[in-house]
């Protein structure tokens, strides 16, 4: 595979938010002295009345999302990963998730996080999320998405402004992979087959969707035809899609830059076992925190915990003599 | 909307009533901070926040956040009273399938905020005030909190947020009655100045020692410090908060957990527990026999009114009685409407001003002109015509309404129909036109008999004994029937104000808790007795209460 392009989350989030902004009056946008960083600061600069810097203090920045969205507007809270799920879970689960206006499923806030994941790199342990997407997941009315690129945090973003309630998205500190095309479609609840294959299924999302895509093609030349799936939309998830995968490839290998517990390839698990149960290989942190890795040695961090493309091949060889 | 300060009364001590009602039903709940907060809801309730229950989702409504979300009782209950559902549906309150969940839940419509995590509310409040100057919007947003909650962290980051952004749309309450959960708030979390030694169920009766004013202060909020019981105040606190512009305000208001029923006062323990069903009738009575004391400043110093005020104010009295009196339909002269507009200014506590003067309904405007909070008239210079006149035009000015009876006259009959609405019945016990007369005997079997009267044509006011009350007699007087009373020599001729209405408040204190313990033993004999008078736990209610039920022989 020939190098991939490298592009930037934050930027595409920001002019996603500017763009949705300038369409619609009731988009508000809410940092928490990372905003330059998160580039939402841009936001500000176009909409000062519709932007808020609430300092370092992240529960005031949900509840105080929740008031806005209460009162008509559109919410969008970001700051780091690990200063949202894992910090204000009460608010986020008491303030956004549950209070729900007749006929509606909690409030209309999306709370975009940057620096997901142990590829937040020199800032160590303290700062790299690992659990967001199991927190994130075991709360009613949350949807939940891992773009893989900045076109699916493009697209996301403008699907999140149209479609009414509480979302989380996860994005990467680091420069990502273009996986997609610009004329990829996205919708909730809908994995992407991004390459087709008959032997095995590899499930991945985030960073490791260029991983996986480089894994099956690794595998190719070993004559295995692997089926990449992107399931960004890890809540709601694309069960038919899964039982689809598990059917017709008899085994799927899962890798995330997340807990092995409650990750994306927990969710993937809990739904074969229960449509179309076959072997799983869940690839990811092994239940341990993570450490600092200067930019260059995140790949060895990665490695540490076999979050690569030569464990996701090695994974798919292995357990292909359990196949069904 | 917009209820006088007598209608406002009344609703709040329905609202108590509910609450007891609803908490009982439930098995669980909070009776006490829902009756700390009572006046300041019933105030914001009947006053000040613009709603429509008919369409609660009105966009240009005020909102309520009540942030300290297990009082949820409290708030259910005033919105059944103002109309958001009917009253039977209070016992429906933290049951499978209900929409008046245990706490505020935006499953039932006109609740703002998803109470029960404590400290959150007040940064959701300025969200929606937020979202009121982007949409420049007129709403304003009033925000209830405890003090227990002002534990939590978040309370201040909101607080800064408010300041930075402004938020002068947004009122906030501090719900300051110095209990929590566990205990007192100043033993498991001091917000005032905590000495070592102090006893915590005591400090708060030092005022000197309250700084968290000053925090708030130092947070660059605009601070406004209250008795939280008193209408009045609540009211003013209101007007000047939402006249400041540029910052936002607190209302750090001085309440007594479980205000109402004396067993619940100052307990911690009524913080989260609902009344056992045999004792609910008992606190019903209680709560309807709230009264109020009113000194008669004529009874002073003539030459120097504006001083007779001053010790009224220093004296904490409930109201004050204003007698005007014309010369001719009684001998003597007073003072009139220009007297009155003059003391306005001196305090916010209510006036009652009784008129004594001929043709009232051609001087009516002038009176409300002048400022008063009820307006009594007399029923011997009143038809049914000019009095309806008078009548409608109080209400239209939210000014309580009054009739007033001599020694000799009746109710009439054209005055039955006003008996609904009218908010206070003075039942003269001496001759008009001088103070310091005696108290004629006979009026106790006339009130009495009033009494039965009211009930059955549904009066809801106050019956206001007027004339010779003294300490010898109030308490009988309360147990005819009255729950106001005028004193005149007998408190404002004294030298020491203060003391003389504590000691006036005392004596129907002794009477009511009498009459308490007439209904326990009536109800349950010498068991709901004994039960009743265990449930007073704070101070010395206890010895006290027992005495009475001794001398009673009901022990």
């Amino acid at each position: 595979m020939n190098p991939p392009e490298m592009t930037d989350m934050r930027t595409e989030y920001s002019k996603a938010l500017i763009e949705i902004g300038r369409e619609n009056p009731n988009i508000v946008v809410l940092g928490a002295d990372t905003t330059d960083s998160l580039k939402i600061s841009e936001f500000g600069k176009e909409f000062p009345k519709r932007f808020f810097n609430v300092g370092i203090a992240e529960g005031n920045l949900v509840s105080l999302s929740a008031g806005l969205a209460a009162s008509g507007k559109i919410s969008f809270a970001s700051t780091y990963a690990i200063f949202l799920p894992g910090r204000a879970v009460d608010q986020i689960r008491n303030g956004v998730a549950y209070p729900s206006p007749p006929g509606k499923k909690g409030l209309d806030v999306k709370l975009v996080v940057s620096h997901g994941g142990l590829t937040v790199g020199p800032d160590g342990g303290s700062h790299q999320q690992i659990e967001d997407i199991a927190i994130m997941r075991a709360i009613p009315n949350f949807r939940v998405f891992i773009p893989a690129d900045t076109f699916a945090v493009s697209k996301l973003t403008k699907l999140m402004s149209q479609e009414y309630g509480p979302f989380y998205m996860r994005m990467a500190r680091s420069k990502t992979p273009v996986v997609h095309s610009e004329s990829q479609d996205f919708q909730i609840g809908k994995g992407i087959t991004i390459r087709d294959g008959n032997d095995c299924t590899i499930a991945a999302c985030g960073i490791t969707v260029r991983m996986a895509l480089e894994a099956a093609n690794s595998l190719k030349q070993d004559g295995i035809s692997c089926r990449v799936l992107d399931i960004f939309s890890v809540k709601p998830i694309d069960a038919e899609l899964l039982e689809k995968a598990s059917r017709e490839t008899g085994y799927i290998v899962t890798c995330e830059e997340h807990n092995i517990f409650g990750g994306m390839g927990s969710a993937v698990a809990e739904t074969v076992s229960e449509r179309y149960p076959s072997p799983i290989k869940r690839i990811g942190v092994q239940d341990m925190f993570g450490e600092s890795a200067r930019d260059n040695e995140v790949p060895l961090l990665l490695e540490k915990h076999g979050i690569t493309s030569l464990n996701i091949a090695n994974q798919v060889k292995e357990l292909r003599s359990k196949k069904l | 909307m917009g209820l006088n300060y007598y209608q406002i009364k009344k609703n709040v001590q329905s609202a108590r009533k509910l609450v007891i009602r609803a908490t009982n039903t439930a098995g669980s709940g909070h009776p006490g901070g829902s009756f700390s907060m009572a006046e300041i809801l019933g105030c914001i309730f009947y006053k000040y926040l613009k709603y429509d229950p008919k369409n609660p989702t009105w966009e240009d409504r005020d909102r309520l956040v009540l942030s300290k979300g297990h009082a949820a009782p409290g708030l259910f209950s005033n919105m059944a009273i103002a109309g958001y559902f009917p009253e039977s549906e209070l016992d429906t309150l933290r049951k499978l399938g209900s929409k008046l969940q245990g706490h505020p839940d935006l499953k039932c419509p006109g609740v703002e905020f998803c109470g029960g995590s404590l400290g959150t509310g007040l940064s959701y409040s300025v969200g929606i005030a937020l979202a009121g100057k982007i949409d420049e919007k007129t709403y304003h947003v009033y925000t209830i909190m405890g003090d227990g909650e002002s534990d939590e962290g978040q309370v201040w980051e909101a607080a800064m947020t408010a300041a930075k952004y402004k938020v002068d749309n947004l009122t906030a309450f501090l719900d300051r009655n110095f209990i929590q959960q566990d205990s007192y708030t100043e033993k498991i979390m001091p917000l005032d100045e905590n000495l070592d030694g102090d006893e915590p169920s005591e400090m708060w009766k030092d005022a000197s020692r309250w700084k968290t004013g000053d925090k708030w202060r130092s947070f660059g909020w605009n601070v406004i410090e209250i008795d939280g019981h008193r209408i009045e105040q609540i009211d003013a606190a209101i007007t000047k908060a939402n006249a400041t512009k540029g910052v936002p305000t607190i209302i750090i208001s001085r309440t007594i957990k479980g205000k109402g029923v004396e067993h619940m006062e100052d307990n911690p323990q009524w913080h989260g527990k609902a009344s056992d069903s045999d004792v609910v009738p008992i606190i019903y009575q209680e709560l309807d026999s709230q009264f109020m004391i009113a000194p008669s400043i004529i009874a002073g110093d003539m030459t120097n009114l504006e001083n007779e005020i001053k010790r009224c104010v220093t004296g904490r009295a409930d109201c004050i009685h204003l007698d005007v009196m014309d010369g001719q339909f009684v001998p003597n002269q007073t003072f009139d409407h220009a007297k009155i507009k003059e003391l306005r200014p001196l305090t916010i506590i209510p006036f009652d001003s009784h008129l004594m003067i001929n043709e009232p309904v051609k001087h009516i405007r002038n009176y409300i002109d002048a400022g008063s909070d009820i307006i009594t008239v007399h029923a011997e210079v009143c038809d049914e015509s000019s009095f309806g006149e008078i009548h409608d035009l109080l209400k239209q000015n939210q000014i309580g309404v009054g009739l007033a009876i001599n020694p000799d006259t009746d109710l009439p009959n054209w005055s039955y129909k006003f008996i609904p609405t009218l908010d206070q019945l003075i039942v003269m016990s001496v001759v008009p036109g001088k103070s310091g007369q005696k108290y004629i005997e006979k009026t106790h079997e006339k009130m009495r008999r009033l009494q039965h009267i009211l009930i059955e044509h549904k009066f809801t006011g106050y019956i206001e004994a007027d004339g010779g009350v003294t300490l010898d007699n109030i308490g009988s007087i309360f147990a005819d029937g009255a729950r106001a009373f005028v004193g005149g020599s007998a408190i404002i001729g004294q030298q020491d104000v203060r003391g003389a209405i504590r000691e006036f408040r005392n004596h129907v204190m002794r009477s009511r808790r009498k009459i308490l313990l007439d209904t326990a033993n009536e109800l349950g004999g010498s068991e709901l007795v004994k039960k009743w008078i265990g449930l007073h736990v704070v101070g010395e209610k206890q010895d006290q209460i027992k005495k009475i039920a001794q001398e009673a022989k009901y022990l």
